[in-house]
């Protein structure tokens, strides 16, 4: 009795042992891969949830199998037109082929160290190849903004906006499809690592110091460039004012001018021909009285007059009585 | 002996037994959804309230503040972060937010994305994304950001980055992230990309403002000019009606005038033809007469005395008035 309870005890602490060993647990958002002394058997077990190995034998090695980030050092690369920029490139990958990445790279760290290699290399190889615009740029869309731009400048002609400044090439390939290049080379070499690229993306892209030195030079220079000639304008569009201003009183004093003589003159020319009819009417009187009247005005009291008695107002004065004969 | 162990065995089992009471329900907060996985693999995902599960470690609970606005600074840092790491890393700051414009000039952006976990089976297990809460980056959203930020920047002009483009640039990076994150199926949700201070990097910035002066200072040039033009011509316009209203008189007054001299002169006319003999003497008589009475100094000379004009000094004679 008591041999027989101390026997099963052993049996069932034997059996939780061997399942213990047998049964193991995949989590959501990772793989298995069942090694044998140390060499990987079978295929690699996605599903989450328990399963069954051979016990004692068999190791298991879990593996993620979700999206994950790498994350490079940025580096200095010339570009093709030979300017210095610093690019900085992450990477989303997934272990694609459980059995090949516990081959080769053993693990995650060992996959590092094979992606910083792979991919710095890709980014240097395709970057250089290519002018900087290119990593900049993804469309020529901006060359549309630009006409816009140039147009609404034009139509409103004297605008003051600025103008467009900088060096503008075309873009042939554009940011993103650089991107897919570098994935697209870069692939091939981790196909041996069990590594699937899903993206490569240019996360920063920045001037060399230096370089980066001479653009804001150029920038300063641009701006400078720019508030000249929006002063420049402005000075013109004063001197177009005070122009106007000149022409506009010049003109409208000029009118005044002409019109009052028009207007006196033909209120002269109207007061004439009403003289000459009223007066044509008998000369010789107009002549008599008008003189008579001018004797009155003209002659002032000063005048010293010498009269003989022969003139008409004296006739009586010495011809007395007798004038009357 | 015995019923000691007894009493001890009593007391470890309670303990189990309240330990495992305890592990078989969890609250989830209204703000949260929970992930439940049963040996590993994913049984269910439960909204708020008191749900119960299998203990002993068999079901695995994880809860998600799916309903919590999540958000991702960048090339700045809020309050609370920055007054514990300024200066050190303020340099970092600005390497990310500094970035090329479409036509190679350089501009700094500062933006926040905000961003909900729109599925946690998805943010769990399709990426590597880090607990929340834990105060990690979520490099995922942080890495695609820092990209879709730059590629829509550069494709823009820097004055257009500056100035005008903010909130198409805010649109367009947030839709270009949407879809990067969705490639990757991660169940994260951008709620917003909204741009904070758009610079012009520090040593370009006085030629910047400087632009601004000149634009200041050219209005200002050329409303002074308006305001001399208009300071100047009404006026002008004023005066010159003032001169032609003034002729306009004149002309009124030459032409009454003449009609009215000329009416009196016809109707002198008219009476002096009735009697012309003695209305012209009569004329001629009294305007002799006013003439004369008004005259200081007269001389009659008798018109047959000869060698008259020798007595007189000619000059005083003829010159007018006496010395």
């Amino acid at each position: 009795m008591k041999a027989g309870l101390a026997s099963l005890l052993l049996i069932l602490a034997g059996g939780i042992l061997v399942l213990g060993s047998a049964a193991y647990i995949v989590p959501e958002g990772r793989q298995a891969i069942l090694t044998q002394f140390g060499r990987p058997v079978g295929d690699a077990v996605t599903a989450a949830g328990l399963h069954f190995k051979t016990p004692f034998i068999q190791e298991v090695r879990e593996i993620d199998s979700r999206i994950l980030s790498w994350d490079g050092d940025p580096n200095q690369i010339p570009t093709r037109d030979k300017k210095y920029i610093e690019v900085d490139t992450t990477a989303r990958w997934r272990i694609t082929d459980p059995l090949q990445f516990i081959r080769t790279v053993q693990n995650e760290r060992g996959a590092q160290s094979k992606l910083d290699a792979v991919l710095e290399s890709a980014t240097r190889d395709v970057v250089s190849g290519h002018n900087l615009v290119e990593a900049v740029r993804n469309t020529n869309d901006i060359f549309g903004v630009i006409e816009t731009r140039r147009l609404e400048v034009e139509a409103a002609e004297a605008d003051v906006e600025e103008e467009v400044t900088g060096e503008i090439e075309r873009v042939e390939v554009g940011r993103e499809r650089l991107s897919e290049l570098i994935a697209e080379r870069a692939q091939p070499e981790l196909e041996e690592f069990g590594i699937t690229l899903v993206d490569v993306q240019l996360r920063r892209i920045s001037y060399e110091g230096s370089v980066e030195r001479k653009v804001f030079e150029r920038m300063i220079s641009e701006r400078e460039r720019i508030a000249e000639k929006i002063r420049s304008v402005g000075k013109g569009e004063q001197a177009k004012i005070h122009g106007t201003l000149s022409r506009d009183k010049q003109t409208i004093e000029s009118e005044a001018y002409r019109a009052v003589q028009t207007i006196e003159g033909e209120a002269d020319a109207k007061a004439f021909r009403i003289y000459a009819d009223a007066l044509g009417q008998d000369p010789d009187f107009y002549d008599f009285v008008r003189t008579l009247e001018a004797y009155g005005e003209a002659l002032g009291p000063a005048t010293r007059f010498l009269l003989t008695t022969d003139s008409d107002f004296l006739r009586l004065f010495k011809a007395g009585v007798r004038a009357g004969e | 002996m015995r019923g000691m162990v007894k009493w001890v065995a009593m007391v470890v089992l309670a303990l189990v037994a309240i330990l495992g009471v305890q592990s078989t329900y969890y609250t989830v907060e209204p703000e949260e959804e929970a992930v439940i996985l049963r040996l590993g693999k994913w049984l269910k995902t439960s909204g708020p309230g008191l749900h119960f599960r299998l203990p002993l470690g068999i079901d695995q609970v994880i809860k998600i503040p799916v309903r919590r606005v999540l958000e991702e600074e960048f090339g700045f840092r809020g309050d609370a972060v920055a007054s514990r790491s300024r200066g050190r890393t303020e340099r970092s700051y600005d390497a990310e937010a500094r970035m090329l414009t479409g036509d190679l000039n350089v501009a700094d952006v500062e933006w926040v994305v905000q961003f909900q976990i729109s599925d946690p089976m998805k943010y769990l297990f399709n990426g590597r994304n880090p607990q929340l809460g834990s105060g990690l980056p979520v490099a995922n959203v942080r890495d695609i950001s820092l990209t879709v930020m730059r590629r829509v920047v550069g494709d823009r002009l820097v004055t257009e980055v500056l100035t005008v483009g903010r909130t198409e640039i805010a649109a367009e990076a947030k839709r270009l992230t949407q879809k990067v994150l969705d490639r990757y199926d991660m169940g994260i949700r951008i709620v917003a990309v909204k741009l904070q201070d758009v610079n012009p990097p520090d040593p370009v910035k006085p030629s910047f403002n400087d632009v601004n002066t000149a634009k200041q200072e050219q209005e200002q040039v050329i409303n002074q000019a308006e305001r001399e033009y208009n300071k100047v011509i009404p006026e002008a316009r004023g005066k010159a009606q003032e001169l032609i209203s003034n002729a306009e008189g004149y002309a009124a007054a030459a032409v009454n005038r003449a009609q009215g001299d000329a009416d009196k002169f016809t109707l002198k006319l008219m009476a002096y033809r009735e009697a012309p003999d003695v209305t012209r003497q009569r004329l001629y008589l009294e305007a002799m007469e006013d003439l004369y009475s008004r005259i200081e100094a007269v001389t009659i000379v008798d018109s047959e005395l000869e060698g008259l004009l020798p007595i007189f000094d000619a000059g005083s004679a003829l010159g007018g008035a006496p010395r």
